[in-house]
C-alpha cells in the first residue's frame, strides 16, 4: 500500500509543480461557475441541479484531458520503463495514479463548495439533495478517471489517448438517449443500463441506491483491471 | 510458427479469456446488485422516492402488461414557476419509468407540439394525460400542484404523484360504476350548482368513474310496481331527504341491503328520519351537534374527529379536517343488530354536546347539563351487515351502510370550503362500493410533497454571485498557479 501512496503523491506533486493543475481547476470552476449563473438565471431556484447535470457531461470530455498524460506521457518521455522495472507492484502503480486523479477532481468539487454557500445566504437549498449529488459526481469522476487511465495506457501519445478516452466514454452518455429510439423493451433497458446518466440522475435528486453505486463501481474496476491488462501485455508484446 | 508468435497467441489467448471472464463477472455483479438494491433518500421529507402504494400499483400494471402512456404537457414557459414545475414533472416521470416496464412517457412542450395538444383535446398548459388501451385520464395542472403558506412562507408545492396514482387508479378500475341518487323528496340535487346542490360530488365521482343517475322510487310506486334498485347499481344515496320516504321505498332499500348491496344516507338536523335507520340500529336524538373546535368564523361548523376506519385513514395522515354545517347527532342502540358492525367514523371531541336551546353566551350555544346530551357525540356512522344475519341474506355479498348526520358534508359550499369534505366523500363511496384498493389515494390525498424552493435575489445579489462564481474563484485557483510558478522560477 505504500507504494500506491507514494505513487499518489508523486502524481499530485507532478501535477501541482506544473501549471496542469492551476489550468484545469481554474477552467473547470469557471465552467462550473457559468453552469450555476445560468441555472440560478434560468430557474431561479436555490437547487444546484442544472449545475451536475452540466458538470457531469463536462467531465466526460474533461477528464480524459486530465489523465491521458499517466502512461501515454511516460512512454513518450521513456520512463515508462523505469516505471514497469521499478519495485512497484502494477496494481498499486494502478490505484496510485487513479487515486491521484480522484484526489484532484475531490478538490475541483470542493472547490466548487462555494455555490451552495451562495446558495445558503441567499435561499433554503436542500443539504441532502447537494450531498448526494456531490457523491454522484465524485462517483462519476472515479469512473471516468478509470476510462482516462485505460486509454492512457493504449496510446504513447497523451492527444491521442485522451481522444481515445471521449470516444471510450462518448457511448455510455449517448446510451441514454438511444434508449428512447428503440422499441424492443430488453434492448431499450440494456441501452439504459449503460448509460451512466441512468444511474447518476438519482442522486441529483437526494437518493442514494446501492445498484447505481454497484454500478460506477464496477465500472470504475472494470477499466482499471483492463488497464492492468493493457499495461501488463506490454511484458510479452 | 516461430517461438515468439506462439508465445504471443499463448499470451494474447489467455490475457482475451481472463479479461472476459472478469468483465462477465462483473455484469453478473451487477445484476446480482440491481435484484438486490436498497435505496436511501436524503432529500428533505424523503420527496422524491416513490410511495410504496405507487409502485404497488406500478405493480399491478406490469402484471396486466399494457403499455401506459404519459402524455405531459409543460408549463407556459416564460412563468417564474415553469423550470420548477417542468422539473417536478420530469423527475416523477421518470421516476414512475424507471419502476414500471409498461410506463413509457412524452413531456412535449405545448407551444411548440400543438398538434398533439389537439389531437388529445388537451387546452391548458401542465396538463397530463395517461392512455392505456381505450382508457383515459386526464391530469391538470391543479391537481398537480398546490400552493401553502402565507405571505414570505407562500410557495408551490408539487403534489403530482398522488394525483398520478389517483390516475392509475382510475385507469385500472374494471368499468364505470353507477351511484344511483334518491329523488322525489327534496333530495340534494346532483345538477344544482348553488351551494346546497351536490354538482361538485357529481364531478368528484365522475373522475374516479361513477356515474351518477337519479333514482325515482316513488314513480315506479305509482305505476302500480313494486319499487326496486337497479341491479346496475353501486351505491345508492340517499341525500337529505325532506320529507318521508314511502314503506314501499324503504322495502325497497332494504332488500337492496339485504341483497348485499351498499347505501349512503344522510339526514339532517329537522329531516325526517327514515325507519330502515332504526332496524339498523342507529337513531338519530333531537337537538343539534355541537363542540367547541368550530370553523371560525362559524358557530355551528364543528370539526370532528375522525375515528379509524378505512374512510378515514388517508384523512388521518394526511391531515385533511371535515368540516359539517349544523349536524345532526347519531346514536347506535345499545345492543348492536346481530352480525352487524357498527363503527363511528366521524365523532364529536370528547367536550362535544347535543344542544337542545337554552340559554346563549356571547352568541353562542353552550352545554347545559339538565338540558343537553353528553358527548363524544357521533356524526357519522359505517356499517357492515354480514350474510346470514338478520338483514342480509346468506351467500350475498357483506353490505355496506354509511350513515351521515349531516346532509351538507356534500354539498358544493361545504366542499369548496373545507378541503377534507371531498376526500371523504370519495373515500366514502370507495369503501361503500367495496372499492378498498382505491381509499388511500381518493381526490385531495396529496402524499409526499416536492417544493418550490425559489432564490430571492435582487439585481445586486445576482451580481455578487455571477461575479463571486464567474471571477473570484477562477482567479484565486490563477493566483495559487502563479504563485507556485514564481517560488519554482525563484529556486
Amino acid at each position: 500500500m505504500s507504494a500506491a501512496w507514494a505513487i499518489f503523491k508523486k502524481e499530485l506533486r507532478v501535477w501541482f509543480v506544473s501549471p496542469i493543475a492551476y489550468v484545469f481547476l481554474g477552467a473547470f470552476l469557471f465552467l462550473a461557475g457559468l453552469f450555476f449563473v445560468m441555472g440560478i438565471q434560468q430557474n431561479g431556484e436555490a437547487s444546484l441541479r442544472a449545475m451536475f447535470s452540466n458538470l457531469s457531461v463536462s467531465l466526460l470530455f474533461l477528464l480524459p484531458l486530465l489523465t491521458m498524460k499517466h502512461f501515454a506521457e511516460e512512454e513518450r518521455l521513456g520512463t515508462f520503463e523505469f516505471l514497469m522495472t521499478a519495485p512497484v507492484p502494477l496494481w498499486a502503480l494502478l490505484l496510485g495514479k487513479w487515486a491521484a486523479s480522484l484526489a484532484l477532481c475531490a478538490l475541483l468539487l470542493l472547490l466548487t463548495g462555494v455555490f451552495p454557500l451562495l446558495l445558503a445566504i441567499y435561499g433554503d437549498p436542500d443539504w441532502g439533495v447537494i450531498a448526494t449529488s456531490y457523491l454522484g459526481l465524485l462517483l462519476c469522476c472515479g469512473a471516468f478517471s478509470s476510462a482516462g487511465l485505460f486509454t492512457s495506457s493504449l496510446s504513447d501519445e497523451p492527444v491521442a489517448a485522451g481522444l481515445g478516452g471521449v470516444l471510450v466514454l462518448l457511448p455510455f452518455w449517448i446510451a441514454g438517449g438511444a434508449a428512447h429510439l428503440v422499441d424492443w423493451e430488453p434492448g431499450r433497458q440494456a441501452l439504459r443500463q449503460l448509460s451512466f446518466l441512468t444511474h447518476v440522475e438519482p442522486f441529483s435528486v437526494g437518493v442514494i441506491d446501492s445498484s447505481h453505486v454497484a454500478w460506477f463501481v464496477l465500472f470504475s474496476f472494470a477499466f482499471l483491471f483492463l488497464t492492468w491488462r493493457s499495461v501488463e501485455s506490454r511484458r510479452w508484446r | 510458427m516461430k517461438q515468439a508468435t506462439r508465445r504471443l497467441l499463448a499470451h494474447g489467448t489467455n490475457a482475451t479469456l481472463v479479461t472476459v471472464m472478469v468483465i462477465a463477472s462483473l455484469c453478473l455483479l451487477f445484476v446480482l446488485a440491481d435484484a438486490t438494491r436498497w435505496s436511501v433518500d436524503l432529500s428533505e421529507g424523503a420527496s422524491n422516492t416513490l410511495q410504496a402504494e405507487t409502485r404497488e400499483k406500478l405493480n399491478l400494471l406490469d402484471q396486466d402488461g399494457q403499455t401506459l402512456t404519459i402524455t405531459a404537457f409543460t408549463s407556459q414557459a416564460g412563468k417564474e414557476e415553469a423550470p420548477f414545475k417542468n422539473q417536478a414533472v420530469e423527475d416523477l416521470l421518470k421516476a414512475l419509468d424507471a419502476e414500471s416496464q409498461v410506463v413509457s412517457w412524452r413531456l412535449m412542450d405545448f407551444d411548440r407540439e400543438r398538434l398533439t395538444a389537439e389531437k388529445l383535446s388537451v387546452t391548458e398548459y401542465g396538463h397530463i394525460v395517461l392512455q392505456r388501451g381505450q382508457e383515459r385520464v386526464d391530469i391538470s395542472d391543479r391537481e398537480l400542484f398546490r400552493r401553502v403558506g402565507t405571505g414570505p412562507d407562500k410557495r408551490l408545492e408539487f403534489v403530482g404523484e398522488a394525483a398520478i396514482s389517483r390516475g392509475f387508479s382510475q385507469i385500472m378500475a374494471p368499468s364505470q360504476r353507477v351511484a344511483y341518487l334518491l329523488t322525489g323528496h327534496g333530495e340534494l340535487d346532483a345538477e344544482k350548482s348553488g351551494p346546497d346542490g351536490l354538482s361538485e360530488l357529481a364531478g368528484l365521482l365522475d373522475r374516479e368513474r361513477y356515474e351518477v343517475r337519479p333514482l325515482d322510487l316513488l314513480r315506479t310506486d305509482r305505476e302500480g310496481v313494486l319499487p326496486t334498485i337497479p341491479e346496475d347499481a353501486a351505491v345508492v344515496v340517499v341525500a337529505r331527504p325532506t320529507q318521508a320516504l314511502t314503506a314501499a321505498e324503504e322495502d325497497a332499500l332494504l332488500g337492496w341491503i339485504g341483497r348485499g348491496g351498499a347505501l349512503l344516507l344522510a339526514v339532517d338536523v329537522g329531516t325526517p328520519t327514515p325507519e330502515l335507520l332504526r332496524r339498523l340500529g342507529i337513531s338519530v336524538p333531537d337537538g343539534v351537534a355541537l363542540q367547541p373546535e368550530m370553523q371560525v368564523p362559524y358557530r355551528d361548523r364543528p370539526i370532528p374527529r375522525f375515528r379509524p376506519h378505512a374512510i378515514t385513514t388517508g384523512l388521518i395522515e394526511d391531515k385533511l379536517p371535515v368540516v359539517l354545517s349544523h349536524p345532526a347527532p347519531l346514536k347506535l342502540a345499545d345492543a348492536a343488530p346481530e352480525a352487524q358492525v357498527a363503527t363511528p367514523v366521524l365523532q364529536s371531541t370528547r367536550d362535544g354536546w347535543i344542544d337542545r336551546g337554552g340559554a346563549l353566551v356571547g352568541g353562542g350555544a353552550v352545554y347545559e347539563p339538565e338540558l343537553d346530551g353528553a358527548g363524544p357525540v357521533d356524526l357519522a356512522v359505517a356499517l357492515e351487515l354480514r350474510p346470514g344475519g338478520p338483514m342480509v341474506r346468506a351467500g350475498r355479498p357483506v353490505a355496506r351502510v354509511l350513515v351521515l348526520g349531516d346532509g351538507d358534508l356534500i354539498t358544493n359550499g361545504m366542499i369548496g370550503d373545507a378541503p377534507g369534505n371531498a376526500v371523504f366523500a370519495v373515500h366514502a363511496m370507495h369503501w361503500l362500493a367495496g372499492d378498498d384498493r382505491r381509499l388511500g389515494v381518493a381526490t385531495g390525498a396529496v402524499g409526499r410533497a416536492t417544493r418550490s424552493r425559489r432564490l430571492a435575489i435582487t439585481a445586486e445579489d445576482a451580481s455578487v454571485i455571477r461575479w463571486t462564481s464567474l471571477g473570484l474563484m477562477p482567479l484565486l485557483v490563477a493566483l495559487a498557479g502563479l504563485t507556485t510558478w514564481l517560488s519554482r522560477r525563484g529556486r
